[in-house]
């Protein structure tokens, strides 16, 4: 080996993770490169340097203490878990399939919310259908037209009466025709 | 001591074993003793949690070590201020974690303490991914494959930042009488 190999190989090499043959080329490299024994040098003072540091250094005992009491305390945890887990796992599909049933029954049974008024709460059906929404105009519209025929026969009346005024609606505008007689098309019996 | 086990008591058992070691990782990191306690307990209880997600194929040391050092970063990130606080200038000098090496002799003490001191300086002023695969190796007692399969990054990135490391404290720690490896 002539050329220098890599300096992260001396790392290895001082750290004692190279292979035997990687090692034995790099030790007959060492032997004819002053630089690269200077690297290996350095990098193995930094190794020891880092041997003067306490490798286990003592933790306080209250410190450890409390360590095995929370891992004995998540430890029981874990166990319990794992046994309803246990005992679980065999009706999983079952257990599926109650959800879905479940959730299925909720829909179909569970009334709505906010119920029209005048319905009783718990029915589904609507408020009014279409027929009977019809009907409820219709009639509405004839009891409208019934008001007004009325109202038109006290007007007539009353402008053929003593003052001889034309009557004049709530919002002061006449509801008669210039005509004086005020109904098109004759007025009901 | 076996590393696969089952039962939940032994389980406990070999997670408060990495107690020591994943705590001087995370002094390091943090630089307070207290946080670190913290981190320490948190790391731990994550592992217990968490055990369905490791991967026999993968070191579960150097998967405990991955939690610490993203607990770490986590708490780092949340800080105002990512200095790192050398142990020996600002943290009490009888915290865990400051003492040398329990091997030491006892007339070496002084030079010892002194020496980690200054290690811990060297230490602090390095780059959080510098100094994270330094510890990880240091603590862990990983492979530079291991940290980089751990931390999901090329092995040719964690030699790099290794080396830059080991090299920065090689050049900021005296010169001690070591012997070089064979």
């Amino acid at each position: 080996m002539n050329r220098c190999p890599d300096r992260t190989q001396w790392v290895l090499f001082a750290a004692g993770e190279t292979s035997p043959r990687c090692r034995r080329a790099l030790q007959r490299h060492l032997e004819s490169c002053q630089a690269c024994r200077r690297e290996v040098e350095a990098v193995e003072r930094g190794l020891a340097a880092l041997e003067t540091l306490d490798r286990e250094p003592a933790v306080r005992p209250q410190a450890l203490d409390t360590l095995r009491k929370r891992l004995s305390v998540a430890s029981a945890r874990r166990v319990v878990r794992r046994g309803v887990l246990a005992r679980i796992y065999p009706y999983r599909w079952a257990a599926a399939a109650a959800v879905i049933i479940a959730v299925a029954l909720g829909y179909a049974l569970v009334p709505s919310p906010t119920p029209p008024p005048g319905v009783p709460a718990g029915t589904r059906t609507a408020w009014m259908d279409e027929t009977q929404f019809v009907d409820e105009i219709a009639e509405i519209s004839a009891e409208i037209e019934l008001l007004e025929r009325g109202a038109l026969a006290t007007l007539w009346e009353s402008g053929n009466g003593s003052n001889g005024t034309a009557a004049e609606s709530i919002n002061g505008e006449s509801r008669l025709p210039s005509n004086g007689l005020g109904i098109e098309g004759g007025v009901p019996g | 001591m076996t590393e696969r086990t089952g039962d939940p008591p032994d389980v406990e058992r070999l997670l408060v074993s990495f107690a020591p070691r994943v705590y001087g990782l995370l002094l390091r990191m943090v630089g307070r003793p207290d946080v670190a306690e913290d981190l320490m307990q948190e790391t731990l209880l994550r592992a217990l949690r968490s055990m369905g997600t490791y991967r026999p194929e993968g070191k579960f040391r150097a998967w405990i070590f991955r939690i610490a050092v993203n607990l770490a970063r986590d708490w780092i990130r949340g800080q105002p201020r990512r200095r790192t606080v050398p142990l020996g200038d600002e943290a009490d000098e009888t915290a865990p974690g400051v003492t040398p090496a329990a091997d030491a002799p006892p007339d070496a003490d002084a030079v010892s303490r002194e020496r980690a001191r200054d290690v811990d300086r060297a230490l602090a002023r390095l780059p959080n991914a510098d100094r994270e695969v330094l510890l990880m190796r240091y603590y862990g007692d990983l492979t530079f494959k291991a940290i980089a399969q751990a931390t999901d990054e090329p092995l040719g990135t964690v030699l790099a930042r290794a080396h830059r490391a080991l090299k920065k404290l090689g050049d900021l720690i005296p010169r001690q009488n070591h012997e070089p490896l064979p």
